[in-house]
């Protein structure tokens, strides 16, 4: 029996069935690749909270340093206090005295810790230790206007995670990065 | 002319084999997708509740302490009482005082811009009217001081005692004030503050068996009510002042402060008769050759930065006012500046826990992969700001 006009009965051929698999197989890897995105987006949702805590915990541990004036008007500074270390040690370290310039830019020992992905202190000195997720810098420094009794206190806290993905960022904004600024001025005590 | 040859075997062989690829993908990635679709709001939703959490607690613990604005008594309420304890405090199911419970701390404090004056009339009993004195603390055209009814507010005098009272009603100049409580810790004379509170207590509420645990908070009267769920454990650590209190100025003065911190002592041969110090002393001072020596231990080692408060030493006195009264707190509490906290939230499926250990502190049925969503913690710091203005 001939065939019947306009209809073509012959079956794919092995190329076409090949390339409509490799159409199908690129659009199902795409949509894996949206799953990652809902995971990695709540990853940086994370990071992003844990830099911001972490940034407030070292600002508050900074505002506990002595800054006051005692009874008769005489400075009260806190010169002794390790802030580096989680909680603070009360002796073996700088206190409340300014920090090197450079100490938001790279690790200054003094003057940055680490921290794991809870948030736990991991240790200070100039290169991250194992288990260390994030970096925290602060600085410490007079204001220009009032050097002697007001100090500017900054915290940056860098996700390590996050600072190695760095370069998908919209601009300016470091991810997983969280900056704190704070001044404290004397007080009567 | 139609073409009745089939397919080859190789052909069918390659043809199955990339359909069974394909398929087996497939399925790999609906299971993935589900098991995403299912955890990352969960992961997200856990978050969410740490970060509120963590914002609740931050928002009042900053606040604790926070005093009077004006007037002799103006400064932070730790030159009174302290205003961090380590327990729960309030009307109902209050912590024996002196317990240490390092889930919950109640934080005290006179909102910003809140009525306060001194009183009139003495307060002897759990009930009673006193008329107010219209001074510097209160709004100027208000004949009530800015107090209304249902308000609560705190009476405190010189000797380390306050108790919290509900404003029953109100009167031109007078309060009829109703304990919240059972027992009032002393006899108020006359003059004694008097000004708007807020009392907050957090604690971990758990109950293993129905699974429930949360963030809760409790206003120290009638309110106790969740703050978040999920919550696992929650900690409080303590870090004080390590000098001792000072006298910063002459007793006979009339305007304080007198202390570096704690409530001031009598001059030296006055006593008081409601206690049980001999003449010249209280909680945080006794009396050496007729001079004020602090009855804290000097902590500081070295330096004066913040030292870790051992809980020991929050429960063994000495006591303030005294040890025989009701709402006492151990005078070491008055040496606290920073407060650190710990907080740990699960996912609130049990299908996305995986077995009990370092991630999960309650364990789930998970077995891994996409459906794992370890728990979370944090541990952050809190200055309270006017617990810290002498430092």
């Amino acid at each position: 029996m001939a065939a019947e006009p306009g209809l073509d009965n012959r079956g794919s051929t092995l190329l076409e069935v090949v390339i409509a698999f490799g159409v199908f197989s690129a659009a199902l890897l795409m949509l894996a690749q949206l799953f990652g995105m809902a995971t990695r987006s709540n990853r940086v949702a994370r990071e992003v909270t844990y830099a911001a805590a972490l940034a407030a915990q070292k600002m508050e541990q900074l505002r506990g340093g002595l800054w006051a004036y005692d009874s008769a008007g005489g400075q009260l500074t806190d010169t002794s206090s390790d802030f580096s270390c989680v909680p603070e040690q009360p002796s073996g370290g700088t206190g409340l005295l300014p920090s090197p310039s450079s100490a938001l830019t790279e690790n200054t020992p003094g003057f940055v810790d680490y921290l794991d992905e809870s948030g736990r202190w991991v240790g200070t000195g100039e290169a991250p230790p194992s288990g260390a997720a994030y970096v925290r810098r602060w600085s410490i420094e007079p204001l220009p206007s009032d050097p002697a009794d007001s100090i500017v206190l900054q915290v940056l806290v860098i996700s390590l995670a996050g600072a190695a993905n760095a370069g998908s960022d919209i601009a300016g904004v470091e991810r997983g990065a969280a900056r704190l600024v704070g001044a404290r001025t004397r007080r009567m005590r | 002319m139609r073409a009745d040859t089939g397919f080859s075997l190789v052909e069918l062989l390659l043809a199955s084999a990339i359909g069974l690829l394909l398929v087996s993908a497939t399925l790999v990635l609906t299971s993935q997708a589900e098991g995403t679709f299912q955890a990352q709001p969960d992961a997200a939703d856990m978050q969410q509740r740490l970060r509120v959490a963590v914002e609740t607690v931050t928002r009042d613990l900053m606040m604790a302490g926070a005093g009077l604005d004006v007037g002799a008594a103006a400064g932070p309420l730790n030159r009174f009482f302290a205003p961090v304890l380590p327990y729960r405090i309030g009307a109902w199911q209050p912590a024996e005082p002196g317990s240490f419970d390092t889930r919950a701390i109640s934080i005290i404090f006179v909102p910003h811009g809140a009525p306060h004056t001194t009183t009139m009339d003495s307060l002897v009993g759990a009930t009673g009217d006193v008329r107010i004195r219209l001074g510097a603390g209160c709004p100027v055209t208000d004949t009530l001081c800015g107090f209304r009814e249902g308000m609560g507010v705190v009476v405190f005098d010189d000797s380390g005692a306050h108790d919290v009272f509900t404003v029953r009603a109100v009167a031109a100049q007078t309060l009829s004030l109703e304990l919240r409580g059972t027992q009032l810790s002393r006899a108020y004379g006359a003059g004694a503050h008097i000004a708007q509170v807020s009392v907050d207590t957090y604690y971990l509420k758990s109950d293993p068996p129905s699974g429930a645990f949360q963030l809760a908070h409790y206003d120290g009267f009638r309110s106790d009510l969740p703050v978040t769920d999920q919550v696992v454990d929650l900690g409080f650590e303590y870090y004080g002042e390590p000098r001792p209190p000072t006298l910063l100025r002459s007793l006979g003065e009339a305007d304080g402060p007198w202390t570096t911190y704690g409530p001031r002592p009598p001059e030296a041969e006055v006593d008081d008769p409601r206690d049980t110090w001999p003449a010249g002393e209280n909680c945080v001072f006794a009396l050496v050759a007729g001079s004020h020596v602090p009855r804290l231990a000097d902590l500081s080692l070295g330096g004066d930065g913040l030292v870790r408060l051992d809980p020991a030493s929050l429960r063994d006195g000495p006591w303030c006012p005294d040890a025989g009264v009701p709402g006492r707190f151990d005078a070491d509490l008055l040496r606290v500046r920073k407060v650190a906290v710990t907080m740990r939230v699960q996912v609130a499926s049990s299908a996305l826990r995986g077995p009990a250990g370092v991630l999960f502190a309650r364990g789930g049925i998970s077995k891994g992969g996409e459906r794992f969503v370890p728990d979370q913690e944090i541990r952050f710091d809190v200055t309270p700001r006017n617990l810290n203005l002498g430092r």
